[in-house]
């Protein structure tokens, strides 16, 4: 099809993707005219119904699919740490698991780093961020999810999804099966079922669309858009089109769902008003627009997940500047939402909620990630895109800490925020969750950049043209990923306490009535304030507010 | 007696679980953890007894271990407070 091709690929794919989207937008309001009743029943049906007993496996309680979704995604964070930091350490011991050659497990760093990715980007972000979207669109759009059964269910093939392609990337062919295309086909099936779930919803919806709403719903519909968009423009077989569908899939389905969700998040786990639209606007159009720098220099994860045939990215000088622009365009949706994640969560005044309970400082985390990150990926993007590469070294640890600073503590920061909306309890303990941020914020901000400036000293040593290793390096490497380790503790806490919580979690209307240690009686008006400063300070609807006289007049001495 | 005790002939066992009883047991698994390091000191490039007969623990070498250690002693708490909460009355 690349007939339609009328000037660069980059710019050709873009516009049929601006052109689906925005046709979705416009059905969204309109409906499918008389097709709008019997497409609602058939994807009832097809939720239900259609699925037999196989749907009485599971309740369809309120919430009951979001809390499945988020429980597994704890899982898969462990996995996805563990085999992180397994691919970090055999970068300097290759032959750390020889052992298990014994078992017919040969890992090698590339594989294991490959496999983690697939375990944190579907497993832990992919079902936190679909778990919270679970929560979120039911009560943004005034009404109850389309199927709670169905979201349930397709949880487990999600995970089972995940756990093929996390044996494809250490093996693509097993028995002569594509394993990876297998997992991709399975967790297509999951996907359109939790979309079609999202748009019977939206479409029962009592009230007007919010903004981080908008940003889910079309967050959701552009990862298949943009496949659609690539395979129009003919990007299949092309290095460009491959390394675009990996950047456009980053900056819509995992940027703009995991905006609206931790925008909603924000707002509601502090008790403040979320700070501007006009930013979540900037935010929703601009990660529709721009191509979000964040990810690999390669189409790699594409060619493996769709099975299509590898090919070298070597983009014509208009492509360059096309998609340079369009990736130096990304700051403003990644400044807007930051901005706005982080003033937010601050509040304008004093915070009646708590605003360091669990989840706050993982989002507080990857906003303030977010703009780093995505300047370095800018770099490293434009380099590999001019065709020098002499930045790519760095390229694979920026993408870790693209992953492990931003989509993990924004993804998972937001389920352990609206936990406790979730599953109607309290995370066991604050405390734990307390250690299980500072040991995965700490360990992968630290272990990870050791990691880089290990990957720095041994591209300046291959520019010099030195070919003995630098025992520095050696060292910083295998420092990295000993501190990484402390990625692995946090997420068997978080695992814990999010389990423990189920069962033995303060039940939240309890805590509510409790929450306060500070009973203030009376309040000392001494100066003009607001209602919220006075309710920070501990008081309650029965506290008596007491005016302070003041006076202006010049003091004198106290008479004994 | 308290009455969450229960006698069985003169023999008595609590029915609550005293909440520091984790604490042996983390001090019994750093114990034997510290006893199979100051093996590989006392009788280096000697292989453990019994575990050494499989080949994959044979061939144990390198840090990694304690680490994987680390994470499989995770996973199965995670595994076990899953099944004992679930199964808590």
């Amino acid at each position: 099809m690349s007939e339609v091709i009328f000037m660069d690929a980059v710019l050709s794919t873009m516009m049929i993707f601006w052109v689906l989207v925005f046709a979705f937008y416009a059905l969204v309001h309109r409906g499918l005219w008389i097709f709008t009743d019997v497409a609602r029943g058939m994807g009832l049906f097809m939720l239900e119904k259609a699925l037999g007993p196989g749907i009485e496996l599971v309740e369809g309680r309120e919430n009951s699919a979001a809390r499945s979704w988020i429980i597994q995604s704890a899982l898969w964070l462990f996995f996805g740490a563990t085999l992180t930091f397994e691919g970090l350490w055999l970068a300097h011991e290759p032959s750390a698991l020889h052992s298990l050659s014994a078992w017919g497990y040969n890992p090698t760093s590339a594989s294991l780093s490959s496999a983690g990715e697939y375990a944190t980007l579907y497993g832990a972000v992919g079902m936190a961020m679909i778990g919270a979207s679970l929560h979120i669109m039911p009560r943004l759009l005034g009404t109850e999810l389309a199927s709670e059964r169905n979201a349930t269910l397709v949880s487990f093939l999600w995970s089972l999804a995940t756990f093929v392609l996390v044996i494809g990337a250490h093996d693509p062919s097993v028995l002569g099966a594509p394993v990876l295309v297998i997992g991709t086909t399975l967790q297509t099936l999951a996907f359109a079922a939790i979309l079609i779930n999202h748009l019977l919803t939206l479409a029962n919806r009592t009230r007007a669309i919010a903004l981080p709403a908008w940003l889910i719903i079309i967050g959701l519909v552009s990862d298949p858009l943009a496949l659609l968009a690539n395979y129009i423009a003919g990007g299949f077989e092309t290095g460009v089109g491959q390394w675009l569908m990996v950047h456009m899939i980053g900056g819509t389905f995992f940027f703009a769902t995991i905006a609206g969700v931790v925008l909603y998040t924000a707002s509601v786990a502090t008790g403040n008003a979320l700070w501007s639209r006009t930013l979540v606007g900037a935010t929703l159009v601009g990660s529709m627009i721009a191509i979000n720098p964040l990810g690999a220099i390669d189409g790699s994860m594409a060619v493996g997940m769709l099975g299509l045939s590898a090919a070298e990215l070597a983009p014509s000088m208009d492509e360059r500047i096309v998609a340079s622009f369009l990736m130096a365009f990304a700051l403003i949706p990644i400044l807007a939402f930051s901005g706005n994640t982080l003033v937010t969560i601050r509040g304008e005044d004093a915070s009646v909620e708590n605003s360091d309970s669990a989840g706050i400082p993982e989002i507080n985390l990857g906003a303030v990630m977010l703009i780093p990150l995505t300047i370095g990926a800018l770099f490293i993007q434009g380099d590999t895109l001019s065709g020098v590469a002499e930045l790519s070294g760095m390229a694979t640890t920026l993408g870790k800490m693209g992953i492990w600073l931003i989509l993990v503590p924004l993804a998972f920061g937001s389920a352990l925020a609206l936990y406790p909306a979730i599953s109607g309890r309290h995370l066991a303990s604050q405390n734990r969750a307390r250690w299980a941020f500072w040991l995965s914020a700490g360990g992968a901000a630290f272990g990870l950049t050791l990691t880089l400036m290990s990957d720095v000293i041994g591209m300046s040593l291959l520019s010099a043209g030195v070919l003995d290793p630098s025992s520095l390096a050696h060292d910083l490497s295998v420092t990295g990923s000993v501190m990484f380790y402390g990625a692995v503790i946090g997420a068997i806490l978080h695992c814990l306490n999010m389990v423990s919580g189920l069962f033995r979690g303060t039940i939240v209307a309890e805590a509510s009535a409790t929450a306060s240690s500070i009973k203030a009686d009376s309040y000392s008006l001494a100066s003009p304030t607001s209602v919220r400063r006075i309710l920070a300070a501990g008081a309650g609807m029965d506290t008596e507010v007491v005016p302070v006289g003041e006076s202006d007049d010049a003091g004198s001495a106290t008479k004994l | 007696m308290s009455s969450n005790d229960e006698s069985l002939g003169g023999f008595l066992q609590g029915e609550q679980e005293p909440s520091a009883s984790w604490a042996i047991l983390v001090l019994g698994l750093v114990a034997s953890l510290t006893f199979l390091t100051l093996f590989s000191i006392l009788y280096p490039g000697q292989n453990l007894p019994v575990l050494s007969d499989f080949e994959t623990f044979g061939n144990l070498t390198g840090g990694i271990w304690f680490f994987i250690l680390g994470a499989i002693f995770g996973f199965f708490s995670i595994i076990a407070t899953m099944i004992t909460e679930a199964t808590r009355e």
